[in-house]
């Protein structure tokens, strides 16, 4: 489902929610005794409903989790290091930030495959970032976390060919907005 | 042994206005923070919307933290104070420790605004370590340790204040009975006011939360104080994410404590503990410890197992708050001889704005979905809908009707409709602006847009015209409630 999609999912039931809240508000223009026996038959009627729905997505979302599954081999690997205020991106290894330097100031962007899984490894050198994957239209396709002492695995099959921005999603200090790294499908 | 309640003495008239003198200023503290809180989140947006193109980005970071600790702290011990007030109908909480909280909150808060706005202390509400020892050259050391100082002053004095609330409802209700066990298993006696078991649950989990507070306070100056110790980074996310997610939401607990006493007097039916309402709360009780998980559905290396839990967690959670309290309320307002106060429609809509917000969190709370919207603007979107539009209106309705009973001093109808009117288009315009920024992918937390999100200017230009008409109900609001409870300061020994 796109977020846009998601987001009139919400608003319908938003609407819903505040329409229920105005027809019981109005409700009260003329008093009358409250029927508790109705009012319980209601509320069973609304937990299983809820619960059931609930269950429901349970069962269609979780199994769409994008944590990597073992024993599917990606096609490609790709390290990415994030640092005060930018992502190193490469298909080395990188270890230390004077590879860190290197692969910012200098590399050429990474070019990947198009239609190839890729697994991005992402760590941090410092602080918490937060590695996103913007596609050519400036759409948010995934994102994971870049945490110092761990490294954290994407994956990605990315069908569309282009530039793909990597930008910042997790908070970490006075340029964080300025903080992106760019790569291509081809 | 048979399950008693210690029934206290009736307050004397002196100890009743010498409690009304305490609310009376905690209402005014909250409602003095409120608006200029308010006007710092407007900056952000007014930055956001590139109105303020020179202005260095690390000023917008330091008023994003105390905006952020601001609100999460004023709305936290405001529902603390309101509580409180409530719970002298039942139990005995001492003043003295509530006054030397207030000090404490106040020296806090002093401290606070001179980390952020002199040493450009700019870290975000949650502080996520290891950000805070990462200044990227902008601020001092001594605004990291003042940083933490403040946090633990703060904290000290509220956990002191939660222990002496539980203590004074365990001295009547031991805490089996507070937490209407015996009601689960059909008695229904000793009755257990549902204020006194929803705030046992809250206090409960909120000295869980504290603890971990502590935990993190003290893993932090062990490693910054040069011992060599380094933390484990997802361990300090784990602890900052379980702390954050519980103060926050036992503030919106406290908030529905305030509901369920106070929304009755306005309908003129009552609002009891059953069976259902206490299976609820001790559900709640038990969910709210896991919940948090899904702040941390993008550390792709926490087992597996756990973003599972987080995700039923979050979506079972849900399920006591619409049947029972959201229902209830209605079941309470449907067809009853409804007296519409400012007081009663406030807490009225922030039960709805409760609801509201709860659908974006469920929304937000499944893994599959938290790979597009996290940390976009879809979260302040939906904690600023349950927050906003939940319990601040809550809080506010509360001050109304505590204003209106002290002061006894009648209400403008017209006002309470224009106030109404006010928040209902302001708030949710503002909300909108977040919920369609997150929906097209613009991130939270960027006081720049590049380029690929330049739609996010757009939106923080349109949410201004909205936090105008808000801002504008809550003078109007200060106008009619603020200086009832200035008068209710005044006449209270």
């Amino acid at each position: 489902m796109s977020p846009v999609a998601v987001f009139r999912l919400f608003l319908g039931l938003a609407i819903v929610v505040a329409v229920v809240f105005l027809l019981v508000a109005r409700s009260t223009q003329r008093v009358r005794e409250v029927d508790y026996k109705a009012a319980g038959q209601a509320r069973k009627v609304f937990f299983f409903t809820l619960t059931g729905v609930l269950t429901a997505f349970l069962g269609i979302t979780l199994p769409r989790m994008p944590y990597p599954r073992e024993g599917v081999i990606p096609d490609r690997v790709v390290h990415v290091v994030g640092k005060q205020f930018a992502f190193a991106i490469s298909e080395t290894p990188i270890e230390t930030d004077a590879q860190w330097e290197e692969v910012t100031s200098f590399a050429p962007p990474v070019r990947i495959p198009v239609g190839s899984l890729v697994e991005f490894r992402v760590t941090s050198f410092d602080v918490n970032h937060g590695f996103s994957v913007y596609s050519p239209q400036g759409q948010l396709l995934a994102q994971t976390q870049a945490m110092p002492g761990y490294v954290n695995r994407l994956r990605l099959r990315l069908n569309e060919p282009g530039r793909y921005t990597v930008l910042c999603l997790e908070f970490c200090g006075s340029a964080h907005h300025r903080m992106r790294g760019v790569f291509f499908v081809e | 042994m048979a399950d008693q309640v210690v029934v206290s003495p009736v307050w004397s008239g002196v100890e009743q206005q010498r409690w009304r003198r305490l609310t009376a200023t905690w209402m005014l503290v909250m409602l003095l923070l409120f608006p200029v809180l308010l006007l710092l989140g407007a900056f952000m947006r007014i930055v956001q919307a590139n109105w303020l193109p020179t202005l260095l980005p690390e000023w917008f970071y330091a008023v994003m933290t105390l905006h952020g600790l601001g609100m999460v702290g004023t709305w936290f011990v405001g529902a603390m104070a309101a509580v409180s007030y409530v719970l002298t109908q039942y139990v005995r909480p001492s003043r003295a420790i509530s006054w030397g909280t207030l000090a404490a909150t106040v020296l806090g808060v002093l401290l606070l605004l001179v980390t952020t706005l002199v040493g450009r202390f700019g870290v975000g509400w949650y502080f996520l370590y290891p950000l805070p020892f990462y200044p990227a050259g902008v601020w001092p050391n001594w605004a990291t340790w003042m940083f933490l100082f403040s946090l633990a002053i703060l904290g000290v004095g509220w956990t002191v204040w939660a222990v002496d609330l539980l203590r004074a409802i365990a001295r009547s209700y031991s805490l089996r009975v507070a937490l209407a066990w015996h009601y689960i298993r059909g008695r229904t006696e000793p009755e257990v006011p549902p204020a006194v078991l929803i705030t046992t649950v809250s206090l409960i989990s909120a000295l869980a939360g504290f603890l971990a507070a502590v935990i993190i306070l003290v893993l932090s100056v062990l490693e910054w104080a040069g011992t060599g110790f380094t933390n484990d980074a997802l361990l300090m996310k784990n602890l900052i994410f379980f702390f954050g997610h519980v103060l926050v939401n036992i503030t919106m607990y406290l908030g529905v404590v305030l509901v369920y006493d106070v929304l009755p007097r306005y309908s003129a039916r009552p609002w009891k503990t059953n069976r259902m309402v206490a299976i609820a709360w001790n559900t709640v009780l038990f969910l709210v410890l896991f919940a948090y998980f899904h702040h941390l559905y993008m550390d792709f290396v926490q087992p597996q197992w756990v973003q599972v839990l987080g995700q039923v967690a979050s979506y079972f959670i849900s399920v006591p708050a619409a049947v029972v309290t959201i229902f209830s309320a209605l079941v309470l307002v449907y067809g009853a001889s409804m007296r519409w106060t400012l007081s009663s429609i406030l807490m009225y809509l922030g039960v709805m704005g409760w609801a509201i917000g709860g659908v974006a969190a469920v929304i937000d709370s499944t893994i599959a979905v938290n790979l597009r919207f996290h940390n976009t603007l879809w979260v302040p979107a939906h904690f600023h809908t349950y927050y906003l539009m939940g319990v601040v209106l809550m809080l506010l309705g509360f001050a109304a009707h505590f204003g209106q009973e002290v002061s006894q001093q009648s209400e403008n109808g017209r006002l309470t409709k224009i106030i109404t009117a006010l928040f209902v288009i302001g708030g949710y315009g503002f909300l909108l602006m977040f919920y369609l920024g997150g929906a097209h992918s613009v991130p939270r937390r960027y006081a720049v847009y590049p380029q690929e999100v330049l739609q996010g200017v757009d939106y923080a230009r349109i949410a201004l015209g909205f936090i105008a008409l808000l801002f504008l109900g809550v003078v109007l609001y200060l106008w009619e409630t603020g200086r009832r409870c200035l008068l209710a300061f005044r006449t209270s020994p």
